[in-house]
Formats: C-alpha cells, structure tokens, sequence
C-alpha cells in the first residue's frame, strides 16, 4: 500500500462553496499565489473529467514552474480527484495524485488534500519494517 | 523572498537514493546492516543470490552513498553509509510538504475573505 502525504484545512464556509471557489479562476490563481512582487500565476482550467487544470507560475515570467492537473474525478461539492504532473526548470517531470475532499463539520469544511504515488512511497513503506537510523528519521517527517 | 525550492526537482543523488531503495532486496540488505556489517557472502546468504547478484545490489547502494564496503582479507564487507542521502530525501518531502501547507493556508485565507 502506498503511504500518502495528508493535509488538513477547517474553513469557515460550506462545501458547495469551498468546493466552487477552489475550483473558480479567482481560487485556482490564489492557491498557487505568494506575496513576491512580481510572481506570476498563469492558470487555465477546463473542469471536467479528463480536463486539464494548467498552471504556471513563478518569480519571474522567465522562471516558471509549471502544473498540470488532469481532472480524474469531479464530484462537486466533496471530492476532486487529479493526476498532477509538475515539470521542473529543467523540463524533467514528476507526477503523483492530488484528491482533494470537502466534508460538512459543524457548518464548516473540513477540506483535506491527499498526495501519493511519489517516488518514495516504496521507501516510505518500509517505515515499521525495522530499518533502522535514517529511515525512521525519514517517516518522521511524513 | 524568492522562491527558491523547484519542487519535484531531484537531484541526482536523489534519483540515485530513490532508485536504489526501489528494489526489495536492496531494502533487505539495508535492513540486514542496520543490525551490523556484514560481508558480501553473509549478505547473499538469506537472500537466496549469487555472490555477483549480491555484489550488483551493492554497488547500487554504494553508489547511492547508502552503503559503504572495503576489502578486508578475502571478504567484502560492507555497513551502512552515512546517512546524509537520505537526510537529502526527508529535507525534499518536507519542502514539498512546506510549499502545499502554504497554498492551503492561502486558499483558507481567500475563501474567508470571500465569506
């Protein structure tokens, strides 16, 4: 089984809103947003299943990252399911998963982002399986 | 302040760590010298390899920096590297990690504004 990384939020909203602002021009571009003077957030979504949400950003317009999400799963307002591709500088890629859920919690949103399938996840499953030193200093992290 | 980390960009070493620990029997190996070095024979023992199988398995390790060897005598023996390769893969997830919190606490931001 792959091990994950696992991010919570409670946001003073309900789901249907969460769930339409993340996936509104003004959402996309504030999540991949910074406070640099400067940065640059390119951000064009096609939301559907099989639609892609593309994102660039960086300091710089000659210094951008980019991100590709390809929409897996849209069950508004509670879950998103995308298959992200991020391509370095370099132009070298990594890709994993990104589910994003939206929950009902006492008038508010428990929103949770889930990654995995990183290279690592091999590594990281063998936390518990005794190997010692590093790769406990490792899981700790995770 | 800039943004410095080019999340996803892996070093080489890192390729090599993360290659290298993507094999089961490299993990075994690594497990076997975190009771202790060992030699090439003592590590092909359990492991049902031939002595050259077990040597490819290590010169993998050992180029990933996460295992050491020296000849001594007849024998190969071989111990844990330092760990700092895999100090290099916890400080990678850990800015990974670091970048997506902020986007969720900006998004958090942003909706409760919107409110």
């Amino acid at each position: 089984m792959n091990r994950e990384l696992r991010y919570e939020r409670l946001i003073q909203a309900s789901p249907a809103r969460v769930f339409d602002l993340f996936t509104s021009p003004a959402g996309q571009r504030e999540f991949y947003g910074k406070d640099v003077p400067g940065w640059v957030v390119d951000s064009s979504c096609e939301l559907r299943v099989g639609g892609a949400w593309e994102i660039a950003f960086g300091p710089s317009p000659g210094e951008l990252y980019r991100h590709r999400h390809v929409f897996e799963a849209i069950e508004r307002p509670r879950r998103l399911l995308l298959a992200t591709t991020e391509t370095r500088l370099d132009g070298s890629r990594l890709a994993f998963s990104t589910e994003f859920t939206f929950a009902p919690r006492d008038g508010t949103t428990l929103m949770t982002m889930v990654q995995w399938g990183f290279p690592s996840d091999e590594l990281r499953d063998e936390h518990g399986h005794g190997v010692p030193h590093a790769f406990d200093r490792l899981a700790r992290m995770l | 302040m800039r943004y410095s980390a080019p999340i996803g960009a892996l070093s080489p070493t890192l390729d090599a760590t993360f290659f290298a620990l993507s094999d089961p029997t490299r993990r075994g190996i690594l497990e076997r010298l975190g009771s202790g070095p060992a030699t090439l024979s003592q590590l092909a023992g359990p492991s049902g390899l031939t002595l050259n199988g077990i040597k490819k398995h290590v010169g993998i390790l050992e180029r990933a920096g996460l295992v050491e060897t020296e000849k001594v005598g007849r024998a190969r023996e071989c111990w844990l590297g330092p760990a700092m390769t895999l100090g290099e893969a916890g400080e990678w997830i850990e800015a990974h990690r670091r970048v997506w919190e902020g986007r969720l606490d900006r998004f958090e931001r942003f909706v409760e504004r919107a409110e």
